[in-house]
Protein backbone atom coordinates (compact mmCIF):
# COMPACT_ATOMS: atom_id res chain seq x y z
CA UNK A 1 0.00 0.00 0.00
CA UNK A 2 1.20 3.52 -0.80
CA UNK A 3 0.34 5.62 1.58
CA UNK A 4 1.46 9.00 -0.37
CA UNK A 5 -0.47 7.78 -2.97
CA UNK A 6 -3.78 7.28 -1.49
CA UNK A 7 -3.31 10.79 0.30
CA UNK A 8 -2.91 12.29 -2.85
CA UNK A 9 -5.97 10.79 -4.24
CA UNK A 10 -7.73 12.07 -0.99
CA UNK A 11 -6.54 14.97 -1.46
CA UNK A 12 -7.35 15.38 -4.94
CA UNK A 13 -10.44 13.80 -4.62
CA UNK A 14 -11.50 16.13 -1.90
CA UNK A 15 -10.51 19.35 -3.92
CA UNK A 16 -12.35 17.56 -7.09
CA UNK A 17 -15.39 17.20 -4.57
CA UNK A 18 -15.56 20.83 -3.11
CA UNK A 19 -15.95 22.11 -6.83
CA UNK A 20 -19.45 19.28 -6.97
CA UNK A 21 -20.11 21.56 -3.90
CA UNK A 22 -19.97 24.89 -6.20
CA UNK A 23 -23.64 23.43 -7.63
CA UNK A 24 -24.83 22.02 -4.76
CA UNK A 25 -24.58 25.61 -2.97
CA UNK A 26 -26.78 26.97 -5.78
CA UNK A 27 -29.23 23.80 -5.94
CA UNK A 28 -29.64 24.43 -1.89
CA UNK A 29 -30.45 28.20 -2.49
CA UNK A 30 -33.05 26.94 -4.55
CA UNK A 31 -34.15 24.17 -2.84
CA UNK A 32 -34.63 26.05 0.34
CA UNK A 33 -37.06 29.34 -1.39
CA UNK A 34 -38.80 26.94 -4.10
CA UNK A 35 -38.49 23.56 -2.36
CA UNK A 36 -37.30 21.76 -5.68
CA UNK A 37 -34.02 20.73 -6.78
CA UNK A 38 -33.46 22.97 -9.79
CA UNK A 39 -32.70 21.15 -12.69
CA UNK A 40 -31.53 23.88 -14.35
CA UNK A 41 -28.28 24.64 -12.33
CA UNK A 42 -25.90 23.07 -14.67
CA UNK A 43 -27.76 24.92 -17.60
CA UNK A 44 -26.93 28.41 -15.73
CA UNK A 45 -23.57 26.88 -14.68
CA UNK A 46 -23.17 26.66 -18.30
CA UNK A 47 -24.64 30.22 -19.32
CA UNK A 48 -22.48 31.76 -16.71
CA UNK A 49 -19.38 29.99 -18.36
CA UNK A 50 -20.07 31.41 -21.60
CA UNK A 51 -21.22 34.75 -20.52
CA UNK A 52 -17.55 35.07 -19.39
CA UNK A 53 -16.44 33.91 -22.20
CA UNK A 54 -18.50 36.56 -24.03
CA UNK A 55 -17.45 38.98 -21.99
CA UNK A 56 -13.51 37.94 -22.05
CA UNK A 57 -12.86 36.54 -25.33
CA UNK A 58 -15.44 38.11 -27.72
CA UNK A 59 -15.92 41.85 -26.25
CA UNK A 60 -12.33 41.44 -25.07
CA UNK A 61 -12.64 42.25 -21.08
CA UNK A 62 -10.23 41.19 -18.91
CA UNK A 63 -11.07 38.66 -16.98
CA UNK A 64 -11.29 40.66 -13.53
CA UNK A 65 -14.03 42.95 -15.17
CA UNK A 66 -15.41 40.09 -16.88
CA UNK A 67 -16.23 37.87 -14.15
CA UNK A 68 -17.87 40.09 -11.87
CA UNK A 69 -19.77 41.74 -14.94
CA UNK A 70 -20.92 37.88 -16.01
CA UNK A 71 -22.22 37.81 -12.10
CA UNK A 72 -24.20 40.90 -12.64
CA UNK A 73 -26.05 39.48 -15.30
CA UNK A 74 -26.50 36.20 -14.14
CA UNK A 75 -28.10 38.18 -11.11
CA UNK A 76 -30.27 39.89 -13.07
CA UNK A 77 -31.09 36.64 -15.01
CA UNK A 78 -31.84 34.69 -12.18
CA UNK A 79 -34.99 37.65 -10.67
CA UNK A 80 -35.91 37.28 -13.93
CA UNK A 81 -36.88 33.47 -13.90
CA UNK A 82 -38.70 34.04 -10.89
CA UNK A 83 -40.60 37.10 -12.30
CA UNK A 84 -41.24 35.33 -16.09
CA UNK A 85 -41.73 31.85 -15.39
CA UNK A 86 -41.63 30.65 -11.24
CA UNK A 87 -44.41 33.66 -10.53
CA UNK A 88 -47.54 32.48 -12.68
CA UNK A 89 -46.77 29.00 -10.84
CA UNK A 90 -47.41 30.21 -7.22
CA UNK A 91 -49.95 27.62 -5.99
CA UNK A 92 -49.58 24.82 -8.30
CA UNK A 93 -48.15 21.42 -7.14
CA UNK A 94 -43.88 21.42 -6.45
CA UNK A 95 -43.88 19.13 -9.60
CA UNK A 96 -44.75 21.42 -12.04
CA UNK A 97 -42.12 23.34 -10.67
CA UNK A 98 -39.77 21.06 -11.12
CA UNK A 99 -40.93 20.46 -14.83
CA UNK A 100 -40.13 24.28 -15.62
CA UNK A 101 -36.58 23.80 -14.00
CA UNK A 102 -36.18 21.10 -16.72
CA UNK A 103 -37.79 22.94 -19.63
CA UNK A 104 -35.17 25.90 -18.34
CA UNK A 105 -32.08 23.32 -18.45
CA UNK A 106 -33.25 22.30 -21.93
CA UNK A 107 -33.96 25.48 -23.38
CA UNK A 108 -30.19 27.31 -21.88
CA UNK A 109 -28.60 24.39 -23.78
CA UNK A 110 -30.54 25.10 -27.08
CA UNK A 111 -30.08 28.73 -26.79
CA UNK A 112 -26.35 28.46 -25.99
CA UNK A 113 -25.67 26.08 -28.85
CA UNK A 114 -27.76 28.35 -30.79
CA UNK A 115 -25.23 31.63 -30.39
CA UNK A 116 -22.12 29.87 -29.75
CA UNK A 117 -21.79 26.81 -31.45
CA UNK A 118 -21.03 23.42 -29.73
CA UNK A 119 -16.96 23.56 -30.52
CA UNK A 120 -15.48 23.44 -26.98
CA UNK A 121 -13.95 27.03 -26.07
CA UNK A 122 -11.20 27.27 -23.46
CA UNK A 123 -11.60 29.63 -20.41
CA UNK A 124 -8.04 30.68 -20.30
CA UNK A 125 -7.70 31.68 -16.73
CA UNK A 126 -4.05 31.51 -16.59
CA UNK A 127 -3.53 29.18 -13.72
CA UNK A 128 -0.52 27.26 -13.84
CA UNK A 129 -0.75 23.64 -15.23
CA UNK A 130 2.28 22.67 -13.06
CA UNK A 131 1.48 20.32 -9.88
CA UNK A 132 1.82 22.30 -6.74
CA UNK A 133 3.90 20.04 -4.63
CA UNK A 134 3.11 19.29 -0.92
CA UNK A 135 5.71 17.72 0.33
CA UNK A 136 5.59 14.21 -1.81
CA UNK A 137 1.74 15.11 -2.87
CA UNK A 138 1.14 16.31 -6.68
CA UNK A 139 -2.20 19.12 -6.41
CA UNK A 140 -3.63 20.76 -8.77
CA UNK A 141 -3.76 24.49 -8.63
CA UNK A 142 -6.85 25.01 -10.40
CA UNK A 143 -8.61 22.59 -8.21
CA UNK A 144 -7.19 23.95 -5.13
CA UNK A 145 -8.18 27.83 -6.45
CA UNK A 146 -11.83 26.20 -7.10
CA UNK A 147 -12.09 25.00 -3.60
CA UNK A 148 -11.14 27.98 -2.12
CA UNK A 149 -13.61 29.95 -4.25
CA UNK A 150 -16.13 27.13 -2.84
CA UNK A 151 -15.42 27.38 0.71
CA UNK A 152 -15.71 31.07 0.36
CA UNK A 153 -19.13 31.32 -1.05
CA UNK A 154 -19.54 28.91 1.76
CA UNK A 155 -18.45 31.13 4.38
CA UNK A 156 -20.03 34.09 2.86
CA UNK A 157 -23.64 32.26 2.43
CA UNK A 158 -23.38 31.79 6.53
CA UNK A 159 -22.82 35.50 7.22
CA UNK A 160 -25.26 36.37 4.96
CA UNK A 161 -28.19 33.64 6.45
CA UNK A 162 -27.92 35.69 9.60
CA UNK A 163 -28.23 39.07 8.31
CA UNK A 164 -31.52 40.38 8.25
CA UNK A 165 -32.23 39.82 4.62
CA UNK A 166 -30.81 36.22 5.17
CA UNK A 167 -33.35 35.57 8.06
CA UNK A 168 -36.10 36.71 5.70
CA UNK A 169 -35.25 34.06 3.12
CA UNK A 170 -35.13 31.32 5.66
CA UNK A 171 -38.53 32.80 6.99
CA UNK A 172 -39.76 32.34 3.37
CA UNK A 173 -38.50 28.60 3.23
CA UNK A 174 -39.90 27.70 6.11
CA UNK A 175 -43.53 29.18 5.22
CA UNK A 176 -45.01 31.05 2.46
CA UNK A 177 -48.22 32.33 4.07
CA UNK A 178 -47.03 33.21 7.41
CA UNK A 179 -44.09 35.04 5.44
CA UNK A 180 -46.78 37.01 3.70
CA UNK A 181 -49.07 37.94 6.26
CA UNK A 182 -45.98 39.85 8.38
CA UNK A 183 -45.31 41.88 4.75
CA UNK A 184 -42.63 39.80 3.40
CA UNK A 185 -41.80 39.95 0.05
CA UNK A 186 -41.98 36.19 -1.11
CA UNK A 187 -41.75 36.53 -4.42
CA UNK A 188 -39.03 38.98 -4.04
CA UNK A 189 -37.61 36.61 -2.06
CA UNK A 190 -37.43 33.93 -4.41
CA UNK A 191 -36.41 36.12 -6.98
CA UNK A 192 -33.36 36.37 -5.05
CA UNK A 193 -32.74 33.03 -4.47
CA UNK A 194 -32.53 32.58 -7.69
CA UNK A 195 -30.39 35.45 -8.19
CA UNK A 196 -28.05 34.20 -5.96
CA UNK A 197 -27.90 30.64 -7.22
CA UNK A 198 -27.21 32.17 -10.81
CA UNK A 199 -24.36 33.78 -9.19
CA UNK A 200 -22.86 30.69 -7.82
CA UNK A 201 -23.12 28.98 -11.23
CA UNK A 202 -20.68 32.06 -12.80
CA UNK A 203 -18.39 30.81 -10.12
CA UNK A 204 -19.18 26.79 -11.10
CA UNK A 205 -18.83 27.86 -14.78
CA UNK A 206 -15.47 29.72 -14.62
CA UNK A 207 -13.99 27.16 -12.33
CA UNK A 208 -15.02 23.92 -14.63
CA UNK A 209 -14.53 25.57 -17.84
CA UNK A 210 -11.15 26.17 -17.29
CA UNK A 211 -10.73 22.37 -16.53
CA UNK A 212 -12.82 20.46 -18.51
CA UNK A 213 -13.72 23.48 -21.45
CA UNK A 214 -17.13 25.56 -22.07
CA UNK A 215 -19.76 23.65 -24.22
CA UNK A 216 -22.76 22.24 -23.14
CA UNK A 217 -21.48 19.20 -21.56
CA UNK A 218 -20.94 21.20 -18.06
CA UNK A 219 -24.26 21.28 -17.92
CA UNK A 220 -24.47 17.26 -17.22
CA UNK A 221 -22.21 17.85 -14.12
CA UNK A 222 -25.38 19.00 -12.45
CA UNK A 223 -25.88 15.14 -11.99
CA UNK A 224 -23.14 15.03 -9.95
CA UNK A 225 -23.65 18.56 -7.96
CA UNK A 226 -27.46 16.98 -7.42
CA UNK A 227 -25.84 13.96 -5.38
CA UNK A 228 -23.42 16.42 -3.07
CA UNK A 229 -26.38 18.12 -2.52
CA UNK A 230 -28.86 15.38 -1.92
CA UNK A 231 -26.51 13.79 0.28
CA UNK A 232 -25.75 17.21 2.40
CA UNK A 233 -29.54 17.20 2.48
CA UNK A 234 -30.92 19.57 -0.28
CA UNK A 235 -31.23 22.47 2.08
CA UNK A 236 -27.93 23.00 3.54
CA UNK A 237 -25.26 24.87 2.80
CA UNK A 238 -23.17 22.81 5.49
CA UNK A 239 -24.36 19.98 3.92
CA UNK A 240 -23.59 21.01 0.36
CA UNK A 241 -20.08 21.61 1.46
CA UNK A 242 -19.21 18.34 3.89
CA UNK A 243 -21.35 16.10 1.19
CA UNK A 244 -18.68 17.76 -1.51
CA UNK A 245 -15.65 16.90 0.38
CA UNK A 246 -17.43 13.07 1.39
CA UNK A 247 -18.17 12.06 -2.71
CA UNK A 248 -15.36 13.46 -4.03
CA UNK A 249 -12.80 11.49 -1.47
CA UNK A 250 -14.90 8.12 -2.07
CA UNK A 251 -15.12 9.07 -5.57
CA UNK A 252 -11.14 9.09 -6.26
CA UNK A 253 -9.67 6.72 -3.80
CA UNK A 254 -13.24 4.29 -4.58
CA UNK A 255 -12.41 4.22 -7.60
CA UNK A 256 -8.18 3.67 -7.81
CA UNK A 257 -9.37 0.31 -6.25
CA UNK A 258 -12.48 -0.50 -8.17
CA UNK A 259 -11.43 0.42 -11.98
CA UNK A 260 -8.57 -2.50 -12.25
CA UNK A 261 -11.28 -4.87 -11.09
CA UNK A 262 -14.22 -3.55 -12.94
CA UNK A 263 -12.20 -2.50 -16.01
CA UNK A 264 -13.12 1.47 -15.33
CA UNK A 265 -16.31 3.41 -15.32
CA UNK A 266 -16.47 2.76 -11.73
CA UNK A 267 -16.93 6.84 -10.65
CA UNK A 268 -20.25 6.74 -12.22
CA UNK A 269 -20.90 3.61 -10.11
CA UNK A 270 -19.95 5.31 -6.57
CA UNK A 271 -22.08 8.47 -7.45
CA UNK A 272 -25.10 6.41 -7.99
CA UNK A 273 -24.79 4.41 -5.05
CA UNK A 274 -24.25 7.11 -3.03
CA UNK A 275 -27.04 8.50 -4.89
CA UNK A 276 -28.83 5.95 -4.52
CA UNK A 277 -28.65 5.16 -0.61
CA UNK A 278 -28.83 8.18 0.49
CA UNK A 279 -32.21 8.20 -1.01
CA UNK A 280 -32.85 5.12 0.41
CA UNK A 281 -31.08 5.19 3.89
CA UNK A 282 -30.90 8.58 4.86
CA UNK A 283 -33.59 10.81 3.13
CA UNK A 284 -32.88 13.82 4.87
CA UNK A 285 -29.23 13.66 3.94
CA UNK A 286 -26.21 14.41 6.56
CA UNK A 287 -27.78 17.70 7.46
CA UNK A 288 -30.98 18.40 6.04
CA UNK A 289 -33.49 19.42 8.85
CA UNK A 290 -36.34 17.47 9.20
CA UNK A 291 -40.10 18.01 9.77
CA UNK A 292 -39.87 19.19 13.61
CA UNK A 293 -42.11 16.71 15.42
CA UNK A 294 -43.12 18.23 19.27
CA UNK A 295 -43.74 15.40 21.30
CA UNK B 1 -70.81 53.81 22.79
CA UNK B 2 -72.58 56.36 20.74
CA UNK B 3 -69.55 59.30 20.85
CA UNK B 4 -67.39 55.60 19.32
CA UNK B 5 -69.73 54.83 16.67
CA UNK B 6 -70.19 58.19 14.98
CA UNK B 7 -65.91 58.65 14.82
CA UNK B 8 -64.52 57.10 11.65
CA UNK B 9 -64.05 52.99 12.05
CA UNK B 10 -60.57 51.96 11.41
CA UNK B 11 -62.25 49.18 9.50
CA UNK B 12 -65.21 49.03 7.49
CA UNK B 13 -66.18 46.17 5.38
CA UNK B 14 -69.24 46.30 3.27
CA UNK B 15 -71.11 43.69 1.96
CA UNK B 16 -68.44 41.76 1.02
CA UNK B 17 -68.76 38.68 -0.61
CA UNK B 18 -65.70 36.02 -1.20
CA UNK B 19 -65.27 33.83 -4.32
CA UNK B 20 -62.55 30.83 -4.11
CA UNK B 21 -61.87 29.04 -7.24
CA UNK B 22 -64.35 31.20 -8.85
CA UNK B 23 -66.71 29.40 -7.51
CA UNK B 24 -67.25 28.67 -3.90
CA UNK B 25 -69.02 31.25 -2.38
CA UNK B 26 -67.21 31.54 1.00
CA UNK B 27 -69.12 34.81 2.74
CA UNK B 28 -71.94 36.39 1.45
CA UNK B 29 -72.49 39.81 1.85
CA UNK B 30 -70.35 40.21 4.93
CA UNK B 31 -70.57 43.50 6.82
CA UNK B 32 -68.06 44.87 9.78
CA UNK B 33 -66.81 47.65 11.55
CA UNK B 34 -63.96 48.33 13.71
CA UNK B 35 -63.99 51.17 15.76
CA UNK B 36 -60.56 52.82 16.47
CA UNK B 37 -59.00 51.53 19.71
CA UNK B 38 -61.65 48.76 20.36
CA UNK B 39 -61.53 45.16 20.80
CA UNK B 40 -64.43 43.32 18.52
CA UNK B 41 -65.01 39.60 18.03
CA UNK B 42 -66.09 37.76 15.41
CA UNK B 43 -67.32 34.41 16.27
CA UNK B 44 -69.53 31.61 14.70
CA UNK B 45 -68.77 27.62 14.40
CA UNK B 46 -66.50 25.68 12.17
CA UNK B 47 -66.76 26.74 8.38
CA UNK B 48 -68.96 29.71 8.88
CA UNK B 49 -66.43 32.28 7.26
CA UNK B 50 -65.20 33.80 9.60
CA UNK B 51 -61.16 33.29 8.69
CA UNK B 52 -62.46 34.06 4.63
CA UNK B 53 -63.22 37.21 6.72
CA UNK B 54 -59.96 38.09 7.75
CA UNK B 55 -58.03 36.80 4.63
CA UNK B 56 -60.56 38.82 2.39
CA UNK B 57 -58.82 41.99 5.07
CA UNK B 58 -55.77 41.04 4.82
CA UNK B 59 -55.68 40.55 1.31
CA UNK B 60 -54.31 36.32 1.74
CA UNK B 61 -56.96 35.41 -0.08
CA UNK B 62 -55.06 35.71 -3.15
CA UNK B 63 -52.45 33.47 -1.78
CA UNK B 64 -55.70 30.66 -1.92
CA UNK B 65 -56.87 31.61 -4.78
CA UNK B 66 -59.89 33.21 -3.45
CA UNK B 67 -61.03 37.19 -4.33
CA UNK B 68 -63.85 39.84 -3.48
CA UNK B 69 -66.10 39.34 -5.77
CA UNK B 70 -68.11 41.93 -4.34
CA UNK B 71 -68.20 44.76 -1.86
CA UNK B 72 -65.73 46.59 -0.43
CA UNK B 73 -63.40 47.05 2.87
CA UNK B 74 -61.98 50.41 3.79
CA UNK B 75 -58.81 50.62 6.50
CA UNK B 76 -58.93 54.26 7.71
CA UNK B 77 -60.83 55.34 4.69
CA UNK B 78 -58.96 54.09 2.01
CA UNK B 79 -60.12 50.99 -0.23
CA UNK B 80 -58.15 48.22 0.26
CA UNK B 81 -60.32 45.71 -1.35
CA UNK B 82 -57.79 45.18 -4.39
CA UNK B 83 -54.60 45.68 -2.67
CA UNK B 84 -51.69 43.61 -2.23
CA UNK B 85 -51.36 41.95 1.31
CA UNK B 86 -47.88 43.74 1.39
CA UNK B 87 -48.81 47.38 1.25
CA UNK B 88 -51.82 46.54 3.85
CA UNK B 89 -49.08 45.41 6.10
CA UNK B 90 -47.66 48.33 5.52
CA UNK B 91 -50.53 50.26 6.19
CA UNK B 92 -51.29 48.92 9.69
CA UNK B 93 -53.14 45.76 8.95
CA UNK B 94 -51.28 42.82 10.76
CA UNK B 95 -53.51 39.17 10.40
CA UNK B 96 -51.99 36.70 12.67
CA UNK B 97 -53.06 32.96 10.75
CA UNK B 98 -54.88 30.28 11.90
CA UNK B 99 -52.47 27.66 13.22
CA UNK B 100 -50.12 29.21 15.07
CA UNK B 101 -47.96 29.17 12.46
CA UNK B 102 -44.66 30.65 13.47
CA UNK B 103 -41.17 30.40 11.39
CA UNK B 104 -40.47 26.43 13.07
CA UNK B 105 -36.73 26.29 12.05
CA UNK B 106 -35.73 30.07 13.27
CA UNK B 107 -35.21 30.84 16.65
CA UNK B 108 -37.91 33.37 18.44
CA UNK B 109 -35.58 36.14 17.74
CA UNK B 110 -35.16 35.55 14.09
CA UNK B 111 -38.98 35.63 13.89
CA UNK B 112 -39.20 38.74 15.10
CA UNK B 113 -36.34 39.65 12.98
CA UNK B 114 -37.93 37.96 9.95
CA UNK B 115 -41.19 40.52 10.30
CA UNK B 116 -39.19 43.95 10.53
CA UNK B 117 -40.41 46.26 7.93
CA UNK B 118 -37.93 46.86 5.21
CA UNK B 119 -37.07 50.46 6.99
CA UNK B 120 -37.03 49.82 10.42
CA UNK B 121 -33.56 50.71 11.75
CA UNK B 122 -31.57 47.91 13.89
CA UNK B 123 -31.97 50.58 17.21
CA UNK B 124 -35.67 50.35 16.47
CA UNK B 125 -36.37 46.91 15.84
CA UNK B 126 -34.34 46.03 18.98
CA UNK B 127 -36.81 48.24 20.74
CA UNK B 128 -39.72 46.33 19.47
CA UNK B 129 -38.30 43.29 20.97
CA UNK B 130 -37.76 44.53 24.23
CA UNK B 131 -41.35 45.86 24.17
CA UNK B 132 -42.46 42.32 22.83
CA UNK B 133 -40.21 40.18 25.54
CA UNK B 134 -42.09 42.55 28.16
CA UNK B 135 -45.40 41.46 27.01
CA UNK B 136 -44.52 37.64 26.27
CA UNK B 137 -41.41 37.14 29.30
CA UNK B 138 -41.87 33.36 28.47
CA UNK B 139 -40.42 33.97 25.26
CA UNK B 140 -37.74 36.32 26.10
CA UNK B 141 -36.58 32.84 28.18
CA UNK B 142 -36.95 30.71 25.18
CA UNK B 143 -35.46 33.35 22.16
CA UNK B 144 -32.39 31.17 21.23
CA UNK B 145 -34.07 27.97 20.90
CA UNK B 146 -36.05 26.64 17.62
CA UNK B 147 -39.03 27.34 17.45
CA UNK B 148 -40.68 24.79 16.54
CA UNK B 149 -39.95 23.37 19.73
CA UNK B 150 -41.90 25.60 21.97
CA UNK B 151 -44.73 24.65 23.37
CA UNK B 152 -48.15 25.72 21.79
CA UNK B 153 -48.89 28.80 24.13
CA UNK B 154 -44.73 29.79 23.80
CA UNK B 155 -45.68 29.78 19.90
CA UNK B 156 -49.00 31.63 19.47
CA UNK B 157 -47.32 34.25 21.79
CA UNK B 158 -45.13 34.07 19.36
CA UNK B 159 -47.37 34.39 16.59
CA UNK B 160 -49.13 37.46 18.12
CA UNK B 161 -45.55 38.93 18.93
CA UNK B 162 -44.26 38.51 15.33
CA UNK B 163 -47.28 40.04 14.19
CA UNK B 164 -46.71 43.61 16.98
CA UNK B 165 -42.90 43.81 15.33
CA UNK B 166 -44.95 45.26 11.73
CA UNK B 167 -46.28 47.81 13.98
CA UNK B 168 -50.01 47.47 13.26
CA UNK B 169 -52.60 49.99 14.15
CA UNK B 170 -55.15 47.06 13.37
CA UNK B 171 -54.44 43.27 14.79
CA UNK B 172 -56.12 40.56 13.72
CA UNK B 173 -56.33 37.28 15.19
CA UNK B 174 -57.62 33.59 14.10
CA UNK B 175 -57.98 31.43 16.37
CA UNK B 176 -55.72 32.27 19.05
CA UNK B 177 -57.35 30.30 21.57
CA UNK B 178 -57.56 26.80 19.71
CA UNK B 179 -55.66 24.04 21.65
CA UNK B 180 -54.28 25.66 24.40
CA UNK B 181 -55.01 24.92 28.29
CA UNK B 182 -58.22 27.31 29.90
CA UNK B 183 -54.99 29.38 31.91
CA UNK B 184 -53.16 29.61 28.50
CA UNK B 185 -55.97 31.43 27.26
CA UNK B 186 -56.37 33.56 29.86
CA UNK B 187 -52.94 34.52 29.66
CA UNK B 188 -52.74 35.18 25.81
CA UNK B 189 -56.29 36.75 26.48
CA UNK B 190 -55.09 39.44 29.55
CA UNK B 191 -51.96 40.46 27.43
CA UNK B 192 -54.31 41.33 24.34
CA UNK B 193 -56.22 43.52 26.40
CA UNK B 194 -53.15 45.07 27.63
CA UNK B 195 -51.87 45.73 24.41
CA UNK B 196 -54.99 47.23 23.45
CA UNK B 197 -55.44 49.46 26.49
CA UNK B 198 -51.99 50.36 26.26
CA UNK B 199 -51.24 51.04 22.35
CA UNK B 200 -54.66 52.02 21.42
CA UNK B 201 -54.31 49.05 19.19
CA UNK B 202 -57.29 48.56 17.17
CA UNK B 203 -58.04 44.15 17.35
CA UNK B 204 -60.38 42.25 15.72
CA UNK B 205 -60.36 38.24 17.33
CA UNK B 206 -62.00 35.55 15.33
CA UNK B 207 -62.95 32.90 18.14
CA UNK B 208 -65.18 29.84 18.61
CA UNK B 209 -64.14 29.96 22.13
CA UNK B 210 -66.89 32.86 22.34
CA UNK B 211 -66.72 32.52 26.51
CA UNK B 212 -63.50 33.89 27.13
CA UNK B 213 -63.53 36.51 24.02
CA UNK B 214 -66.43 38.11 25.38
CA UNK B 215 -65.02 38.92 28.23
CA UNK B 216 -62.24 41.29 26.60
CA UNK B 217 -64.20 42.63 23.69
CA UNK B 218 -66.45 45.34 23.63
CA UNK B 219 -68.76 44.43 20.71
CA UNK B 220 -69.54 41.16 18.35
CA UNK B 221 -70.56 39.86 15.41
CA UNK B 222 -72.06 36.20 15.18
CA UNK B 223 -71.63 34.60 11.67
CA UNK B 224 -72.89 31.56 10.01
CA UNK B 225 -73.03 30.29 6.75
CA UNK B 226 -70.83 32.85 5.17
CA UNK B 227 -73.49 35.58 6.52
CA UNK B 228 -73.86 37.98 9.81
CA UNK B 229 -76.70 36.81 11.68
CA UNK B 230 -75.97 38.43 14.96
CA UNK B 231 -74.59 41.70 15.84
CA UNK B 232 -74.25 43.24 19.41
CA UNK B 233 -72.29 44.49 22.08
CA UNK B 234 -70.59 41.90 24.51
CA UNK B 235 -72.64 42.51 27.11
CA UNK B 236 -75.91 42.00 24.70
CA UNK B 237 -74.65 39.18 22.93
CA UNK B 238 -73.70 37.17 26.49
CA UNK B 239 -77.05 37.39 27.48
CA UNK B 240 -78.99 36.51 24.18
CA UNK B 241 -80.05 33.09 24.57
CA UNK B 242 -79.38 31.56 21.70
CA UNK B 243 -75.77 32.28 22.40
CA UNK B 244 -76.17 31.15 25.89
CA UNK B 245 -77.55 28.21 25.31
CA UNK B 246 -75.20 26.89 22.12
CA UNK B 247 -71.81 29.01 22.75
CA UNK B 248 -71.57 29.55 26.01
CA UNK B 249 -72.76 26.03 26.60
CA UNK B 250 -74.77 27.22 29.54
CA UNK B 251 -72.14 28.32 31.57
CA UNK B 252 -69.86 25.33 31.02
CA UNK B 253 -67.47 26.87 28.48
CA UNK B 254 -67.83 26.26 24.78
CA UNK B 255 -67.38 23.30 22.88
CA UNK B 256 -67.27 22.18 19.40
CA UNK B 257 -69.88 19.99 19.33
CA UNK B 258 -72.39 22.30 21.20
CA UNK B 259 -71.57 24.42 18.49
CA UNK B 260 -72.23 22.10 15.38
CA UNK B 261 -75.31 20.89 17.00
CA UNK B 262 -76.57 24.26 17.34
CA UNK B 263 -75.76 25.02 13.38
CA UNK B 264 -77.57 21.79 12.62
CA UNK B 265 -80.59 22.32 14.78
CA UNK B 266 -80.88 25.83 13.44
CA UNK B 267 -81.28 24.49 10.16
CA UNK B 268 -84.22 22.35 11.03
CA UNK B 269 -85.73 24.90 12.91
CA UNK B 270 -85.53 27.49 9.91
N1 LIG C 1 -58.87 27.79 0.05
C1 LIG C 1 -60.18 27.49 -0.05
N2 LIG C 1 -60.67 27.02 -1.22
C2 LIG C 1 -61.99 26.71 -1.32
N3 LIG C 1 -62.88 26.83 -0.32
C3 LIG C 1 -62.44 27.29 0.86
C4 LIG C 1 -61.07 27.64 1.06
N4 LIG C 1 -60.93 28.06 2.33
C5 LIG C 1 -62.15 27.98 2.89
N5 LIG C 1 -63.06 27.52 2.02
C6 LIG C 1 -64.48 27.32 2.28
O1 LIG C 1 -65.05 28.53 2.69
C7 LIG C 1 -65.95 28.35 3.76
C8 LIG C 1 -65.54 29.20 4.95
O2 LIG C 1 -64.28 28.75 5.42
P1 LIG C 1 -63.46 29.48 6.54
O3 LIG C 1 -62.14 28.83 6.61
O4 LIG C 1 -63.51 30.92 6.32
O5 LIG C 1 -64.32 29.11 7.83
P2 LIG C 1 -63.97 29.36 9.38
O6 LIG C 1 -65.14 30.05 9.95
O7 LIG C 1 -62.67 30.00 9.51
O8 LIG C 1 -63.94 27.88 9.93
P3 LIG C 1 -62.99 27.22 11.04
O9 LIG C 1 -63.57 27.60 12.35
O10 LIG C 1 -63.13 25.77 10.78
O11 LIG C 1 -61.61 27.74 10.84
C9 LIG C 1 -65.93 26.86 4.08
O12 LIG C 1 -67.06 26.26 3.47
C10 LIG C 1 -64.68 26.37 3.44
O13 LIG C 1 -64.84 25.05 2.99
MG1 LIG D 1 -60.87 29.41 10.31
Amino acid sequence: MDWVFLAELAINGALTGLLYSLFAIGLVLIYKASSVPNLAQGGLTMVGAYVVLALSHDAGLPLWLAIPLAAVIMFGLGFGIERVALRRLAGRPVIMILMLTLGLDIFLRGTTLAIWGGTSRSMELGVSYEPLFLGDLFISRIHLVGAGVAIALFVGFMVFFRSRTGIKLRAIADDYMASWSVGISVERGVGLSWALASVVAVAAGVIWGEIQGVDQALSLLLLKGLTVAVLGGLDSILGAVIAGIILGILENVGADFLDPLVGGGSRELIVAAVLILTVMIRPHGLFGRHEIERV
Amino acid sequence: MDKKVEAQPILSMNSVEVLYDNVMLAIKGVSIQVPKGEMIALLGSNGAGKSTTLKAISGLLKAERGRVSRGEIKFEGTDITEMLAQKRVEMGICHVIEGRRVFEHLTPDENLTAAAPMGMSRSELDGEKEKIYNYFPRLAERSNSLSGYLSGGEQQMLAIGRALVTQPSLLMLDEPSLGLAPFLVAEIFGILQKINQEEGMSVLLVEQNALAALEIVSEGYLIENGRVVMNGTAAALKSNSDIQEFYLGGGEGTDFHNVKHYSRRKRWLS
